[in-house]
């Protein structure tokens, strides 16, 4: 769109020289408009005249004239307007002060517009702009003049400190004479800082130095959370109603290193502080605090820390308590009411901060990891709740506690020994038939499973997958039955039988018995179908854990009688028999004595007795081999069905050690792969290296011990996995 | 072309009268505006508002040195940022643009 235009400018004419009176007729024009506007009297001049004057000054290279008379005429006011303003007494002082100020700077906007083109064409650095030239005369000739400056100061703080104090000051003129400092600081505020803010600051400070500590001895930490939260917004408003906002960051951090900062400790451990709080679940006052110590430095880290230490102190109080040690369910149920309790804490008071939440669970993992009982009681607790113990909960709640219950197994360090204890229980309530549920079997095991992976779950699933291919395998056994020709030798029993795959389900300690003629044909036609169908496959009876239901036929009464296998066998003596010792059981159905004593127990010491003891002996617990039984026909029982359980609900003393001893063979494998993981990688590497790497490899299972390590790598050496080098004792190299 | 045609301007709240020069001699021109727009282009008008002398009172301002083909040119400028410059004006609209302190960015545009 530039289109070429040659410009022809016509000669240029030199300025006619300003003669020199012209000049100063000009100037004394120009004094005597400026003295005028000095006296408040501007509306009868001519804005044109004098800025005609001025220009044609600056044209003529006249300014200079111009500038140090004006510098002059301002000095001349400013020196005059000192001696009426000294002179005003006590609050007439601020006002005669302030009137003065206001109209002065309205005068030198006015001077300053007239003077506009010797400002721009004339006004050269280091000079003064014509306005700040006359803020600078303000300041050297009024403000920091000994009769004023402190004077001033001493006021202004002395009113903000009543203003402190609960009294009602005029805000407007502290703002205006409090920005008059700001008005002629050439740069960077410096005049306000020097004469103002610093002492202002240092006022501050003081004053909330002796309220602090006074009203902090005198309430409680609660009352004075409250207090400091009052002073921070007031002074937050002070800030906004009359001081520079530059002073804001400076002013808030005084308050808070005395109101907070300095008394953070006090607070933490008075009576009424922060312990309390946290004891007596004080959400509001809590995050009151929160919210005041997080404004200062290191704050929080000292609140976080307090409460951690609490939550730590509490679940060791729970983890250790002897009534909890005996009760895996009372154990559980508290370790989720108070993980409740901290995580409303948390959301409540402390607006679920990172830091806060990762030192809870650091607690909770330490506390957690204090005794080895947890991974079986919280096993035992998921069993209680599958075994029926959902049943009033709704699905809702259910997820809770599920979800409760994954976030407590993410704090065990020992995930393996739960694993092993959960499977232990699943495959009980799995043969038992007690599960409540398959749903909320599954959506259990879901729930590990997303947070472990699929190893972690799969032997879980393979119960399931089992439960179900029994069930096929025994339909199909049934119609074998129907067709088979030895079936009509055969009197009809209803047999039910479970294929387990071994290596899924944990391992039953073998036990051998007798079965009955009838039964153990069944079993073999059984074997024989099974086998026939899946060729390749071996079958091992596992009658330790089945169940049967006898009938019991009294002389008035029957009663169908659930027992597990053995108490059946052995009710199936009284048959033959009036009288039997426990001897001669063990002896009739080759069941281990140990065995007898825990299936007969039930039976002659429950709420419905079947069998009594002969002659009758006065609670004496142990049972010994010669000890006689004969058949309760007396029993008296409303119920058609009498359910016996087999064994009680917590394991034996022996079978838990079994699955602990199982737990560490496990490990053992575990360990050993991760060190061939290791070594196969790395060729060479020196004793501690391998150790770390090993510990961090396995760190998700369970925390491998350092002796256990140790002898895996002996084993190894042994078994010619590795070799140590000869010249480097502590250096392993992998053989291929 | 706003106040060029001096008849059909509205709302204006300002005078500035022209007289004494060369092609006027005894007669006036009058250019009605308004404070704001004047106040907003240049300083000069600014301080003349702001300062409120003689000329805020009573709503007009007098010139004797410039041309009312300058004047309209200014005037022109100011209110549309358009303005015509030839060989003839150029010089006096330098000088007076300067005088006015207008922002000078958008006169050189136009050269």
């Amino acid at each position: 769109m530039s289109r070429k235009m040659i410009l022809r400018v016509p000669k240029f004419q030199e300025p006619k020289r300003m003669e020199k009176s012209e000049a100063q007729r000009l100037w004394l024009l120009l004094k005597d408009a400026i003295v005028e506007v000095q006296h408040m009297n501007a509306s009868t001049l001519s804005f044109e005249e004098l800025y005609r004057s001025s220009y044609s000054l600056v044209i003529a290279k006249r300014g200079d004239i111009l500038y140090t008379g004006l510098e002059e005429v301002n000095n001349h006011h400013t020196k005059n307007l000192l001696d009426k303003i000294a002179q005003a007494v006590d609050e007439r002082f601020l006002i005669e002060l302030n009137s003065q100020w206001q109209q002065y700077k309205l005068q030198q906007i006015m001077i300053h517009d007239i003077l506009m083109y010797l400002d721009r064409m004339y006004v050269k650095e280091p000079q003064l702009k014509v306005f700040d030239l006359g803020m600078f005369k303000w300041k050297q000739n009024v403000l920091i003049h000994s009769q004023i400056n402190d004077r001033l100061v001493r006021m202004l703080l002395g009113l903000i400190h009543m203003e402190r104090n609960g009294e009602v000051i005029d805000g407007a003129l502290m703002k205006s004479l409090i920005q008059m400092y700001v008005d002629v600081s050439l740069k960077e505020k410096e005049t306000y800082k020097q004469e103002f803010e610093e002492r202002f600051l240092l006022a501050t400070s003081h004053f909330y130095k002796s309220e602090s500590n006074l009203f902090i001895t005198n309430n409680s930490c609660g009352a004075y959370l409250k207090k400091v939260e009052i002073r921070l917004i007031e002074e937050e408003a002070r800030i906004k109603q009359y001081l520079d906002e530059s002073t804001g960051p400076k002013l808030i951090k005084a308050c808070e290193d005395e109101l907070i900062a300095n008394h953070m400790q006090t607070m933490i451990e008075m009576e009424t502080g922060c312990r309390t709080m946290i004891q007596n679940d004080r959400f509001n006052e809590l995050k009151l605090m929160y919210r005041l110590f997080q404004r200062v430095e290191n704050g929080l880290v000292h609140l976080k820390n307090e409460f951690a230490g609490y939550v730590r102190n509490e679940g060791h109080k729970i983890v250790n308590q002897p009534e909890n040690l005996k009760d895996p369910n009372a154990l559980i149920t508290s370790l989720i009411e108070i993980r409740n309790r901290f995580e409303k804490t948390l959301s409540q008071s402390f607006a679920n901060n990172r830091d806060f939440i990762n030192s809870v669970n650091t607690a909770f993992e330490s506390f957690l990891n204090e005794n080895d009982k947890l991974s079986e009681s919280l096993a035992l607790f998921i069993d209680k709740k599958l075994r029926g113990g959902f049943k009033d909960s709704n699905d809702q709640e259910i997820d809770v506690i599920m979800n409760k219950v994954i976030l407590l197994f993410r704090f065990l360090s020992d995930k393996d020994v739960f694993k092993k204890f959960y499977e232990h229980y699943l495959a009980k309530r799995l043969l038992s038939g007690r599960s409540f549920s398959e749903d909320l079997e599954r959506t259990m095991i879901s729930k590990f499973k997303q947070e472990c992976g699929n190893q972690f779950t799969s032997k879980m699933e393979g119960m399931f997958t089992d439960m179900r291919l029994s069930k096929d395998a025994l339909d199909g056994f049934k119609n074998y039955l129907q067709t088979s020709v030895e079936m009509g030798k055969l009197p009809k029993i209803d047999m039910s039988v479970r294929v387990l795959t071994q290596g899924f389900w944990p391992t039953f300690p073998p036990h051998s018995c007798t079965l009955p003629p009838l039964l153990s044909q069944y079993c073999d036609l059984f074997t024989k179908y099974y086998c026939h169908a899946h060729t390749g496959r071996r079958i091992i009876w596992q009658t330790n854990i089945g169940t049967a239901e006898v009938t019991f036929r009294l002389p008035k009464k029957t009663h169908v009688l659930a027992l597990s296998t053995y108490q059946m066998l052995i009710m199936l003596l009284f048959n033959d028999a009036e009288k039997l010792s426990l001897k001669q059981m063990a002896a009739g159905t080759s069941i281990s004595f140990m065995d007898i004593q825990r299936s007969v127990k039930p039976l002659y010491s429950g709420k419905y007795k079947v069998l009594k003891r002969t002659p009758a002996v006065e609670k004496s617990k142990e049972l010994s081999e010669n000890d006689i039984f004969e058949l309760n026909l007396n029993l008296k029982c409303k119920l058609h069905r009498i359910k016996f359980a087999a064994t009680s609900q917590t394991d034996s003393e022996p079978e838990r050690q079994h699955t602990r001893q199982r737990v560490d063979e496990d490990r053992k494998i575990e360990i050993d792969a991760a060190i061939v993981r290791i070594m196969k990688s790395r060729k060479a590497l020196i004793h501690n290296d391998l150790i770390v790497e090993c510990t961090k490899q396995l760190s998700s299972r369970f925390v491998p011990q350092t002796s256990m390590i140790k002898k895996r790598i002996e084993n190894l050496i042994e078994r010619e996995y590795l070799e140590r080098f000869p010249d480097d004792r502590r250096r392993y190299r992998y053989l291929a | 072309n706003l106040f060029i045609k001096e008849k059909g301007i509205e709302f204006h709240d300002f005078q500035i009268i022209l007289s004494e020069t060369k092609e006027l001699k005894k007669e006036k021109k009058i250019f009605n505006c308004h404070r704001a727009i004047l106040a907003s282009r240049s300083h000069y008008f600014k301080g003349l508002f702001r300062s409120k002398m003689q000329e805020y009172e009573s709503g007009k301002v007098e010139f004797n040195d410039i041309s009312p083909k300058i004047m309209e040119q200014i005037l022109l400028f100011i209110y549309t940022g358009n303005i015509i410059i030839s060989q003839e004006n150029a010089l006096e609209l330098l000088i007076y643009s300067h005088k006015f302190l207008i922002p000078d960015e958008g006169l050189f545009y136009h050269l």
